[in-house]
């Protein structure tokens, strides 16, 4: 596609959303009390795998303030159940909003305390007494394939609850006469989104008017309320889904939960608004969690590098209630990366363990992929001993070939791969890194340096599930403002300016005239959750639609008065006037009067009123596969290489970061502010999964990181020196461009961080295959590596 | 036990019931619809409900109303005067320091706290102020610059 990018696209505009959020007055759902509001607590498991056998609520009905309490029993009887999951090899379960005769993860709620305030509700849950059967934890993933496991559904007969399968002709020969195979187990960790805002959910249902309004903390408020209208059995059209400024989600908030579920249900028993805003340690232990797969993967090179093909096992942790299996497949669709590799073979199991429900968050299953196959081309490289960096450089993809066609069929909108390494090489100072290496070693300080290139499918499509397009709706009003309706709502992202500056470059409205209405289901038209990066790649190009069907619109008003074709007019300035001949003109605000009220002079057969909606398709998207199994689920490529240097201290096992240095290409920038300030906090969440944070269960299936305490997250202090720089490779497939600029950033320091720790510690032949490396893990490496006999 | 206490917040006098186990903050949103300022986790560890009280930053889940009865509050709506944003406040906005938002008021009185100690912070100083604030959006580096910048025109 070939379309002018316009001012103010492009440009770094001040955000316009910031302002409420500087002065205090940004409005979040636990910012709401309706009159009469009561808050809600969960009882929750405190055991991973248990049958209920009795839940004992008297005492809590009986206490100060308590308003009502249910049970899973109580509320079984009255809702449908969500039917979730579904895949390959297994019907969907059956999801109630409170655990039934079973849980299946330690805090799963099983029953609710209503009560006059929040604090009432508290004391009253440590009032309801459970009775469990206690059943084995089912904790390992590996141990959970075994005959004669506990099994997580029974009647699922089984714990492997996803399948998935992809092989090239000829795959196993290939290996066989392979002069050299690195073979791995490389496990990616348990880790959350973890946004500062948790949860939060305020139902409201209005007797009166017989409606339900719901305010969410979510990232997808359409799908929401098919969702509540289905459990609760409620028309879809008498219930609004409200996002109101919403503090984060990285992926957490897009999906529905039993709680939010509830809510809604509980307000029409009631007749009372019902709120509930989680803690952080149940944040911890009900929000999706992330990651955790573990891959015995290989790949078969030439002794001169070229790499020749890659065999993968997938075994991945989908904790009780699977509803995410696309992560599985994602990192199957993408192990051979940035590479040409057209030999490859993948089985990918699915797992039901006892442990919090695994869903999606920044770079779901392509961050897996992305982290476990740069580490496998690192370890290619120390065994054949070819510089990291070479290695890439002879089996990247060239720049001439895309689109580029995946061996899992998978199509590559665009790239320069050797570009961006060679770019960041020279940015980083390589040559100079690796002398300062060996002179830093003779001092006795551990250097290493970590290379990365990380690319991250966006904006993913599937059948029924999600993604397909986004829409705006534009509106000029007759005041000659105008008001933008987003399919999709935002946690962050910056969509009221990105949109307002894609309708002013289109419309000649002035930036600070547009308003981006978002994140509410009544005015807005129907779309699908922000995430997978689809903001840039498909709601900004309808907001795109939207400003050039106006402009045609205002265009054809303008044409018929002024006597001149419409391709034959510019708008500039608030008038629209002959390109050749400017003083031949007319008012923009003459223009949206006639549209209005003189509609007499509108071109024949033009509708009144200046009102479109704009809609864009995700490009590219296959949604069954070709006869070989392969099809393409995602639309853009976004990339971005990376060199990572560390110091790390062997006494103590902690590890500075010298510098971090990354050239990324996300296509055209919007706003390059926007880019900027997103791709920072995507690599300190990186950095964060790299270094600190990890969830872990012990052997009886209880979370033990369930707090800040024990849950990490990166504070400033632990911001090193970064060096950001974009190439810009347009997705030729979309009418601006942009390929997503938010998750690339978070790829790039699991592996680079954990290769360049291997450098550092080379002399003691340590290798890294699990993470976050804590201090302890670090001197444990250390330790281990040095009882055994060392490498060179 | 419900106790009637009375704070200046924002300059403003404000009288009302708190328990004697009600949280500082839950104090200011629920009672006194300040909210603003923001719960992320309740036990001290994130930042969201930093407040200034009796001139400190202090992390207001870790303070009991009660405890503040006769004492001086700020919060992220009293750095805003005769409708004009705190050199902070603007700072944050023009160096992109705010995503979601969710932290901001939390960054802000904490670098307002830090501010009213050291006119002339250096980055490493900055982050130690801000080091119990936790983000998640932006990666700190343009919030470090927005104070840095805001030093220089600070006012009390
Ligand atoms: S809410 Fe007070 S520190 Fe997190
Ligand atoms: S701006 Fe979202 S947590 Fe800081």
């Amino acid at each position: 596609m070939d379309f002018p990018i316009n001012p103010p696209i492009g440009e770094r505009v001040r955000r316009k959303e910031t302002e409420r959020f500087v002065s205090g007055t940004g409005r979040y759902v636990d910012d709401l009390l309706p009159a009469g509001t009561l808050h809600v607590s969960f009882v929750r498991s405190s055991c991973a795998h248990a049958r209920i056998k009795s839940i004992d609520v008297t005492a809590a009905r009986a206490m100060p303030g308590v308003r009502a309490v249910y049970t899973g029993a109580d509320i079984a009887a009255h809702v449908k159940p969500l039917r979730v999951g579904g895949s390959s090899v297994l019907r969907p379960v059956k999801l109630y909003p409170l655990a039934v005769d079973k849980v299946r993860y330690f805090g799963e709620p099983l029953a609710v305390v209503v009560a006059d305030n929040r604090y009432l509700a508290e004391d009253a849950i440590d009032m309801v007494a459970v009775d469990y059967e206690m059943l084995p934890a089912v904790v390992d993933p590996e141990k959970a394939m075994e005959p004669g496991a506990a099994l997580v559904h029974e009647e699922a007969g089984s714990n492997i609850v996803y399948k998935f399968h992809f092989a090239t002709d000829g795959i196993d020969k290939v290996f066989q006469d392979a002069e050299v195979v690195i073979k791995e187990r490389i496990r990616s960790h348990r880790i959350t989104a973890c946004p500062i805002e948790p949860r939060a959910y305020l139902a409201h249902y209005n007797k009166d008017e017989d409606t339900l309004t719901m305010w969410s903390a979510t990232a997808n408020p359409h799908s929401l309320r098919g969702r509540i209208a289905e459990i609760i059995d409620f028309p879809e059209g008498k219930i609004r889904v409200i996002a109101p400024d919403v503090g984060g989600s990285f992926g957490v908030k897009i999906q529905t939960y039993q709680e939010e579920l509830l809510l809604p249900y509980l307000s029409r028993e009631l007749g009372r608004p019902i709120k509930w805003c989680e803690t952080r340690i149940e944040h911890m232990r009900n929000g999706r969690h992330g990651r955790d797969q573990i891959h015995y993967v290989e790949m078969a090179l030439k002794k001169d590098g070229t790499m020749l093909g890659i065999r993968d096992k997938i075994i991945a942790d989908m904790g009780s209630t699977y509803t995410v299996d696309h992560s599985i497949q994602a990192a199957a669709l993408y192990m051979t990366g940035v590479y040409q590799i057209q030999n490859y073979s993948v089985d990918a199991l699915g797992i039901a363990t006892t442990k919090t429900t695994h869903g999606s968050l920044r770079g779901i299953g392509k961050a897996d992929a992305s982290y476990i196959l740069e580490r496998l081309v690192d370890i290619a490289a120390r065994q054949l001993k070819i510089d990291p960096i070479e290695l890439r450089l002879k089996n990247f993809i060239p720049a001439e070939a895309f689109p580029y066609r995946n061996v899992t069929g998978a199509l590559y909108d665009s790239g320069q791969y050797h570009l961006a390494m060679r770019r960041t090489a020279e940015m980083a100072g390589y040559d100079r890194l690796r002398q300062e290496q060996i002179e830093l070693r003779k001092q006795g300080i551990y250097r290493g340096i970590g290379v990365a290139f990380v690319m991250e499918p966006t904006s993913s499509s599937r059948i029924h599930a999600t993604g397909g397009y986004a829409s705006c709706r534009l509106r000029i009003d007759p005041s000659g403002a105008a008001t933008v309706f987003s399919s999709m709502g935002e946690q962050g992202q910056g969509h009221e300016t990105t949109i307002a500056q894609i309708v002013a470059s289109q419309t000649g409205i002035p930036f600070d005239k547009i308003t981006v209405i978002h994140g509410d289901t009544l005015p807005t038209p129907y779309g699908f959750g922000t995430g997978s990066s689809r903001s840039s790649v498909v709601l900004m190009p309808s907001a795109w639609v939207a400003g050039k069907l106006m402009r045609d619109k205002m265009l054809g008003i303008a044409a018929r008065q002024l006597k001149v074709l419409p391709e034959n007019l510019q708008i500039d300035g608030g008038k629209v006037f002959a390109k050749d001949h400017p003083e031949q003109s007319i008012a923009v605000m003459e223009i949206i009067r006639t549209a209005y009220g003189a509609i007499h002079l509108l071109p024949e057969n033009m509708e009144p009123g200046l009102e479109v909606t704009g809609y864009f398709i995700n490009p590219n998207i296959d949604y069954t596969p070709d006869d070989k199994g392969r099809m393409n689920t995602f639309s853009s490529y976004p990339y971005a290489a990376v060199i990572a240097v560390v110091d790390v201290d062997i006494e103590t096992g902690m590890i500075k970061i010298v510098r971090y240095s990354t050239v990324h290409d996300c296509g055209n920038m919007i706003n390059p502010q926007i880019v900027d300030t997103q791709q920072q906090g995507s690599i300190m969440q990186g950095i964060g999964a790299a270094l600190y944070e990890e969830l872990r269960y012990d052997e009886d299936g209880q979370l033990i990181s369930s707090s800040f305490m024990d849950y990490r997250l990166p504070c400033a202090e632990e911001v090193p020196e970064l060096q950001l720089e974009h190439i810009i490779t347009p997705n030729p497939f979309t009418p601006l461009g942009a390929k997503g600029a938010g998750e690339t950033g978070m790829l790039g320091p699991p592996p680079a961080l954990c290769s360049a720790v291997e450098d550092a510690l080379s002399p003691f032949g340590v290798k890294v295959r699990e993470t976050p490396l804590t201090p302890d893990r670090v001197l444990n490496l250390i330790e281990k590596a040095q009882a055994t006999p060392a490498h060179g | 036990m419900a106790k009637s206490i009375t704070l200046t917040v924002n300059g403003k006098s404000y009288s009302g019931e708190a328990d004697s186990r009600t949280l500082l903050v839950h104090f200011l949103r629920d009672a006194l619809s300040l909210t603003g300022t923001h719960v992320g986790c309740v036990v001290g560890r994130c930042g969201a409900c930093t407040v200034m009280w009796n001139g400190t930053a202090v992390k207001s889940c870790m303070v009991f109303a009660v405890q503040a009865d006769g004492d001086e509050v700020v919060t992220v709506e009293g750095l805003v005067k005769d409708k004009r944003l705190h050199p902070l406040q603007q700072s944050f906005w023009k160096n992109d320091a705010v995503e979601c938002g969710y932290c901001t008021p939390g960054m802000l009185m904490s670098a307002y706290g830090l501010l009213q100690k050291n006119r002339n912070p250096s980055d490493e100083q900055i982050k130690k102020a801000i080091s119990g604030n936790l983000c998640r959006c932006t990666g700190y580096g343009n919030i470090v610059a927005a104070i840095k910048e805001a030093a220089g025109n600070f006012t009390k």
